[in-house]
């Protein structure tokens, strides 16, 4: 699984880190910035959950 | 013991998450996720900005796709609930059984219409956002009824594209949620933009059928090409009732967001008990993602860790970006932290006993998690 960010429209809220910090960080200014490339078999549905959690929809998850 | 099957009724964030987090946490029972919606699940916070104003597909609003071992039904809605049957009965005459329930059925907009009175504009799904957008596109006009967040939003993304907008509330927008300096702030910019603000203390009633405009308590009255109700919202609760759940204002949860056995709930048709015995909704976005994993873990585990309000929310209108951690309303004047007021950039914090008790990022990136640890009361 790979995440698509659409870094433009990230807002900073940080609803994807606080679900999935293993896939997910809020760099200094508040821009979503992936831990992992390539997502493990074991983080997808953390991932996906993460991808979710976004208010303004800014993250895709591509299986 | 564990559940094999799962319905969550309502595929908003609160329904999406508590289904997500049910996976996250290697439950591989059946799950059924039921929505009275036509489209996939999205995200409601662009539907007063981007979707409003046309700018933005609707596509754009969509939230990253539930996995194929997550049954997604839409068009239909829950019509009943039978807590000793375990069932759900659903709009289109079929039940679903249940050994674990997650109600995340949300809430509605509030209308003022009369009855039978046909036009009111609200702004809740997907196709009202839509609706107002195509018609924005030809109108010059606009009143938008409701100063809360919603009402100020929309009374921004309408005026941004143009329209005369009249913003007409019950008090000064914003200033019960907000507290006085930031609903200033907010009422300088909102006008500086070109939006005229009108008190009407005892509400107003909608004009025409269809709607044309609106009636103020003084008996004065206003017409646009475009009214809009941003009049609050109500909990989606009437298919639980007579089921013997907790119902007041809200589906009544205990600090595990549970209703009953096996049957958890989580979002803005939630109702929390305060310490005053009160039962209050607190319907944003943190809240119901914050639910909807809570929920989920204790349909799991009944030694899951108590939910925990996490106190942030934002707001954007009017060229400021408000992002604010802490307990609202605030009450006096902030201290600026870093950035300038002048340049309408600044890290903000309120004082009360015991030190910080919130912080605000006004136009100001900062991680969110860094601002929530402004707050130290």
């Amino acid at each position: 699984m790979h995440i698509q960010v659409n870094l433009p429209a990230c807002e900073g809220h940080g609803l994807c880190a606080q679900v999935a910090p293993q896939v997910y960080e809020v760099d200094d200014e508040g821009y979503v910035r992936m831990l992992v490339d390539e997502v493990p078999p074991g983080l997808e549905a953390a991932a996906a959950a993460g991808a979710r959690a976004c208010p303004v929809a800014a993250l895709r998850a591509v299986p | 013991m564990t559940p094999e099957r799962i319905v969550v009724v309502g595929a908003s964030i609160a329904g999406v998450t508590a289904a997500s987090e049910l996976r996250v946490a290697g439950w591989t029972g059946r799950l059924t996720v039921v929505s009275d919606e036509a489209a996939p699940p999205y995200s409601r916070v662009p539907l007063s900005k981007g979707v409003l104003a046309g700018t933005h597909a609707v596509e754009t609003a969509a939230l990253a796709a539930l996995p194929d071992d997550i049954e997604l039904r839409l068009g239909v809605s829950a019509t009943a609930l039978r807590l000793e049957q375990r069932l759900v009965e659903l709009s289109d005459g079929s039940a679903l059984p249940w050994d674990g329930l997650v109600i995340a059925t949300g809430a509605r907009a509030r209308r003022i219409a009369a009855d039978g009175q046909r036009g009111e504009l609200v702004v809740r799904t997907l196709g009202d956002a839509a609706a107002i957008a195509a018609r924005a596109a030809t109108a010059s006009s606009a009143i938008v009824v409701g100063g809360g967040f919603l009402g100020v939003e929309v009374a921004s993304t309408l005026r941004g594209l143009g329209l005369d907008v009249v913003l007409v509330a019950r008090e000064r927008p914003l200033l019960r949620l907000l507290g006085r300096w930031l609903a200033d702030l907010v009422a300088e910019a909102g006008a500086a933009a070109g939006v005229r603000f009108v008190v009407a203390p005892d509400g107003v009633a909608l004009l025409g059928d269809p709607v044309t405009g609106v009636r103020l308590d003084d008996g004065g009255t206003l017409t646009a090409d475009l009214v809009v109700s941003a009049a609050g919202d109500l909990p989606n609760i009437e298919w639980a009732e007579g089921s013997g759940l907790e119902i007041d204002g809200g589906i009544v949860v205990d600090d595990r967001c549970r209703a009953a056995p096996d049957v958890v709930a989580a979002g803005d048709v939630v109702a929390l008990r305060t310490p005053e015995g009160d039962a209050r909704r607190t319907p944003h976005w943190t809240n119901a993602v914050g639910q909807g994993r809570a929920a989920a873990s204790a349909l799991l585990d009944p030694a899951a860790p108590a939910f925990l309000a996490d106190h942030y929310f934002w707001t954007e209108e009017f060229g400021l970006d408000v992002k604010i951690a802490g307990r609202l309303p605030l009450v006096g004047e902030p201290e600026v932290v870093r950035g300038s007021l002048d340049d309408r950039s600044a890290l903000l914090t309120w004082r009360g006993d015991g030190g910080v008790v919130a912080a605000v990022a006004l136009n100001h990136r900062i991680p969110v998690a860094r601002l929530k640890a402004m707050v130290t009361a």
